[in-house]
């Protein structure tokens, strides 16, 4: 590990420090309360605690560590001692050691949202990705980024994790959050531009040569998620002419504008399929984008190539069967629709579409109530 | 947009049928001609100033009729020019105080400055763009940012208010106070649905900008129709939307009203939806895509004003609630109940007027359905 990255480390660990001054505080009381206790020949817990606690103050962290260690020994419900000793180890790149300490104090008190977050950050370090994964993403959901010292390094990880995970859309989300607030890093930047271009990689495992072109896409999509919609568009225009036949690229841009507009992402994902026509995911959001636009008969071709390529894609088999019944062919759309709902009985999407085709077939009550479905989906 | 002469184009156009060889095709072509002539007047008196008369061509050259309606029908006004703005004009000094601010719109010689101060000083603006006929809320530029006013204008109170969606705001300093600053796209959605030419892809193009919704805004093609009119080619006349079914109705209005797939999508739910009328229409049992009769334009007219006469909408009720089914080729369905209560009116009751929150106006709820006391609403 760099020297810049253990300081970075540390700075984040001393936020969580931050967060548990109150339970420095009950430590340093109890350090009063018994006075004498250090004089004494077989030092008690009080004198352990107070000990550690001194030992912390002095910097003196593999001390405070063994101390803090002996503490809870005499003391396994203390949950101070095994937050610090969590903390502690997780500074120092202790990492199982930390794991352990948070498993203990998460075993007293389960809503522990730094311990989770401190376990989630160490078991990345660990390469578990999986219950890193697990971890950050309950901690965050419980609160873990909403202290703005924390914010950073707890979802640029969840972030890392989510891509490795292939859930490259709920990356982004995290990232969305940094760049709202301006959070810039190079880390960030290449985290963004592997989430967009749906790369497991993390940013340490990208060959040198490829570096360029994540920064470049992930300054593009950093400018995209902070709001500056118009600088993203230049930046992007300019990765489309440096890099015209990158995978993925032009598929980034439309995911993102997806979300405002599918009407301006139609456009990146018919680029993206001329680039690379085996695409299958970009041909189906192509043809998905094309349908929830009312573009039927453009989507109809699109979907139907998408299908053949993976027929067990939703996305697919909802952009053929509502393409196929917007344009006449009620029965097979239907049918289709109904094998996405087989699969996944709460598909607004299908549901969605079996209302539009029951509607054009003249089957009010069906459509009316596949409408209600919706509604009560929706909610 | 191109601009021709008028005459030289009627000119051309009988011209080149004259030159026609068969006889039949130019019979009829000539009586056409005639009868466009006869119909529009603005058009035959353009074409009788001869070459000197150089008029440029536009959609009322030939539809003068329609466009004539069109000018005072509300998607036309549906931003307002500030040197014309009634409202303003009527009410040159209006002022309000909301949340410790003092809040004032001063109009004189052709300006509108919208100001908002407290006791730390002022902040003034030019109004540049003032949305809505009725109610008007004035987007404004700061620092090349634009902001909605956090006070509109409301004609039942004749007064200034709190903008509907800011009654939870609470402004820290004046730029806060003067309006919410627009994203990106908050900004396109709103220029492009009370505005022309302001939007392309991503990008605003206020600088392109003409007030309220032109020809072109619905007719796309309208153009490409006129400059091929010009030369006698009418093959690009733009899609007939009377030939849309009502399920394409609803959406194509939908795209600045909001489609009932719009609103289900993005989980919209609350009495602020209700202002959508394709989303509650589409909600009502009744709702068949296939059937002319329960669509925006099986009501309302475009190019019109709106009628504010209940009695009005009555036949169009019972074109299906009638007791005969003397309606028209598309029967009645089996299932159309006639009213036990009244035979006029029906709109009163079954599509309620209700309060749309912090809107200062009733608005009609187009959901068609048997009111109950007590139902939940909106569903």
């Amino acid at each position: 590990m760099s020297l810049s990255r253990f300081k970075k480390r540390c700075r984040g660990a001393k936020r969580f420090r931050r967060a548990a001054a109150g339970y420095a505080l009950l430590v340093a009381l109890s350090c009063c309360a018994h006075p004498d206790a250090a004089a004494q020949q077989a030092p008690g817990f009080d004198d352990l605690a107070a000990q550690a606690a001194a030992a912390r103050d002095r910097q003196n962290i593999p001390a405070a560590i063994d101390l803090y260690a002996k503490a809870v020994q005499a003391r396994p419900d203390w949950t101070e001692g095994w937050w610090y000793l969590t903390l502690l180890q997780y500074s120092t790149n202790q990492y199982p050691g930390a794991i352990d300490a948070a498993n203990h104090m998460l075993q007293i008190v389960p809503h522990a949202v730094p311990a989770m977050a401190l376990r989630g950050l160490s078991e990345f370090e660990i390469a578990d990705y999986k219950s890193s994964l697990r971890d950050l993403e309950m901690a965050v959901q419980h609160g873990a980024a909403s202290d703005p010292h924390n914010e950073q390094i707890v979802r640029l990880h969840l972030a890392l994790d989510l891509t490795r995970a292939d859930r490259f859309q709920d990356a982004l989300e995290q990232y969305r959050a940094l760049a709202e607030k301006q959070i810039n890093t190079p880390e960030i930047l290449i985290g963004i531009g592997l989430a967009g271009m749906r790369s497991t990689s993390f940013p340490s495992e990208i060959r040198p040569e490829d570096r360029d072109l994540y920064v470049g896409a992930g300054a593009a999509g950093f400018a995209f998620l902070a709001g500056e919609s118009n600088q993203a568009d230049t930046l992007f225009e300019q990765m489309f002419t440096k890099y015209p036949s990158a995978p993925n690229l032009h598929l980034f841009y439309g995911l993102l504008l997806y979300s405002h507009d599918p009407e301006l992402a139609v456009d990146q994902f018919q680029q993206e399929v001329a680039v690379v026509p085996a695409n299958e995911a970009a041909r189906a959001l192509l043809a998905f984008c094309l349908v929830i636009s009312g573009k039927f008969k453009e989507a109809l071709p699109e979907a139907q190539k998408a299908y053949a390529a993976a027929p067990d894609m939703l996305l697919a088999q909802l952009a053929l069967g509502r393409s196929l019944g917007e344009t006449g062919d009620i029965e097979h759309g239907t049918e289709l629709l109904k094998k996405v709902l087989a699969q996944d009985s709460d598909n607004l999407e299908a549901h969605m579409g079996l209302a539009a085709l029951y509607a054009r077939a003249g089957k009010r009550e069906d459509a009316y109530r596949e409408r209600m479905v919706c509604l009560k989906l929706a909610k | 947009m191109s601009a021709w002469s008028a005459s030289s184009w009627r000119n051309r156009a009988l011209t080149s049928r004259r030159i026609t060889g068969r006889s039949s095709a130019a019979a009829a072509a000539l009586a056409v001609c005639l009868a466009v002539l006869c119909a529009f007047p603005a058009a035959r008196t353009s074409a009788k100033q001869g070459k000197e008369a150089t008029q440029p061509v536009t959609c009322g050259t030939c539809h003068v009729g329609v466009v004539n309606s069109y000018a005072h029908a509300p998607m036309r006004h549906a931003m307002e020019p500030v040197a014309t703005n009634p409202t303003l004009l009527a009410h040159p000094n209006l002022t309000v105080q909301q949340n410790g601010y003092s809040y004032t719109v001063q109009t004189s010689n052709g300006k509108s400055i919208y100001t908002v101060s407290d006791a730390s000083g002022n902040l003034s603006l030019p109004i540049h763009w003032v949305f809505g006929q009725h109610s008007q809320t004035f987007v404004l530029e700061k620092d090349g940012k634009l902001y909605e006013s956090l006070v509109s204008y409301y004609p039942r109170e004749q007064a200034l208010a709190t903008t509907p969606g800011d009654q939870e705001l609470k402004p820290k300093n004046l730029t806060e106070a003067m309006g919410r600053e627009l994203s990106q796209w908050e900004s396109l959605m709103c220029f492009d649905c009370h505005a022309s030419g302001a939007t392309r892809g991503t990008h605003l193009t206020l600088d392109k900008l003409t007030m309220g919704l032109e020809c072109e805004r619905c007719h796309q093609g309208a153009q490409q129709h006129m400059a091929d009119a010009a030369d006698d080619n009418f093959k690009t006349i733009p899609k007939p939307l009377k030939r849309m079914s009502s399920g394409d109705v609803l959406n194509f209005c939908g795209q600045c009203h909001r489609s009932w797939e719009t609103v289900v999508r993005n989980h919209w739910k609350g009495p602020a939806y209700v202002r959508f009328q394709p989303y509650r229409l589409q909600n009502s049992r009744c709702f068949a895509a296939d059937d002319p009769r329960i669509s925006c334009l099986a009501c309302h007219d475009p190019h019109q004003p709106v009628n504010h006469d209940q009695a009005f909408y009555d036949k169009k009720c019972l074109a299906c609630h009638a007791q005969t089914k003397a309606a028209g080729p598309a029967a009645a369905p089996s299932n159309a109940k006639t009213c036990p209560v009244a035979k006029a009116k029906c709109s009163t009751c079954h599509m309620p007027r209700v309060e749309l929150p912090g809107g200062h106006a009733q608005f009609t709820d187009h959901q068609i359905r048997v009111v109950h006391p007590g139902d939940p609403y909106p569903n």
